[in-house]
């Protein structure tokens, strides 16, 4: 089962308040007064100064973005469009941004959205195509070639053994269970606290920690303890 | 004598772990308990060591895929695909007076040969769809087959193209741009109702990346 975000561009916060009828006020982080600032920029029209300043928005979630995405989607194409789209669909839906929730737990959602939708897609095409759910070649060859050029020192041995590794890891994460997995994704490859995640699955925060207990445990399982 | 707090389950150690990563205050009866207890610190720093470890793994095979080239180009593509946000989408007008001067010299200068030559291709259509079909139904019904077929490693598809040597080499960049571009085509309101094929067929900028 998929923990589906289908209302991430809904704009009231789908998470359980701790304090019901009380709201948190947290001082705006740099994301998101920015975000706002590009909001107005759209809302008047000046759509050429809202690209300008949405492109530093860009910058800064980028990489973090094609983190979660490509262990989400194992392809690197894929997890590009996937990354390209969420920043599109923000963009375009820039005026829905409330201040409530911070830009980055709002982005995200948009993203995971995004990368279920494309793992749904890709069950579908499996079932009549052959299956594409491993890194494709033409990915991991890449990712040899740019380790070895990264780091010239690294024996072959060595490096067959660390894509072993991530191979190994990449199944075992596969096989938890999709919110496990989604929480796991979200926590340790997306940076995000357990709060940032309840608020973007709309999880209780402690079924949060409950899902990431369990992820871990399994995968340690899973590897025998190591990675 | 000193009652020892009981010792810490894995789930007080991960919170503790996720705590100090996000640079959270710790539990503080947790923090006291480890600074005591030598079983619980060696716990901690085995599960904190395999998610550090699981992390940088993840660290190095993103930035392997996605080399600082890789970003610069992801970001011309999403700057390309922001400046047709909020935007109308192109019409491109049919020629019409010229449309209109074919057809009325058409309808002129039709002869019973045409007619002739018409209903032939109607009939040599029909048999290639009535072929197309008969091969469709194989597919369908002989799935081991065709997983072969898929399966199959298939010889290069690209045929090498005879240059005299002064020509520049086929530029990726200028190759994702026009697939960005065709992308964006595709996307806009006129052809949204094929999406759902799209869905189903291999998406064209995977191919060419595959082919690379």
């Amino acid at each position: 089962m998929s923990t589906d975000v289908r209302t991430a561009l809904d704009p009231a916060p789908a998470a359980e308040s701790p304090e019901p009828g009380k709201r948190r006020v947290a001082p705006l982080s740099e994301d998101s007064r920015l975000a706002t600032e590009i909001r107005a920029l759209a809302e008047r029209g000046e759509m050429d100064e809202a690209r300008e300043r949405f492109g530093g928005l860009v910058a800064a979630h980028q990489r973090r973005a094609l983190r979660i995405a490509y262990q989400y989607l194992r392809d690197a194409a894929e997890a590009d469009e996937a990354v390209q789209d969420a920043f599109v669909k923000v963009f375009s839906h820039i005026g829905s941004y409330r201040e409530a929730w911070p830009f980055e737990v709002w982005f995200t959602r948009i993203l995971i959205n995004g990368c279920l939708d494309r793992r749904k897609a890709r069950s579908r095409r499996d079932r009549w195509f052959t299956s594409s759910t491993d890194a494709t070649p033409a990915d991991e060859a890449r990712a040899s070639l740019s380790a070895a050029a990264s780091r010239p020192d690294a024996n072959p041995e060595g490096r067959i053994l660390a894509r072993e590794r991530r191979e190994r890891l990449a199944a075992a994460i596969d096989r938890l269970d999709g919110r496990q997995r989604t929480v796991f994704m979200l926590c340790h490859y997306g940076d995000c606290t357990p709060r940032e995640v309840s608020a973007m699955t709309g999880l209780n925060e402690s079924t949060v920690r409950v899902h990431l207990f369990r992820a871990a445990r399994k995968l340690r399982g899973l590897l025998g303890g190591k990675p | 004598m000193i009652a020892r707090t009981p010792h810490l389950n894995d789930e007080r150690l991960l919170d503790r772990y996720l705590a100090v990563r996000s640079g959270e205050m710790p539990d503080p009866p947790a923090a006291d308990h480890l600074a005591d207890c030598a079983e619980c610190t060696a716990r901690y720093d085995e599960l904190a060591g395999f998610m550090d470890h699981v992390r940088a793994d993840a660290d190095a095979e993103t930035d392997a895929v996605f080399p600082a080239e890789r970003l610069r180009l992801q970001q011309q593509h999403i700057a390309r695909r922001l400046e047709a946000v909020g935007r109308p989408p192109r019409v491109i007008t049919f020629p019409a007076r010229l449309a209109g001067a074919k057809l009325s010299a058409g309808r002129a200068g039709i002869t019973r040969w045409k007619y002739g030559a018409a209903a032939a291709s109607l009939i040599l259509v029909g048999g290639i769809g009535a072929m197309g079909v008969g091969a469709l139904y194989d597919s369908m019904w002989r799935p081991a087959q065709r997983a072969r077929v898929f399966a199959t490693p298939r010889p290069a598809r690209l045929a090498p193209v005879a240059t005299d040597g002064n020509q520049p080499a086929p530029d990726p960049a200028a190759d994702d741009a026009f697939l960005s571009d065709l992308e964006l085509a595709l996307e806009r309101p006129r052809t949204r109702e094929l999406q759902a094929f799209d869905a189903l067929t291999p998406h064209v900028r995977t191919v060419s990346d595959k082919a690379r």
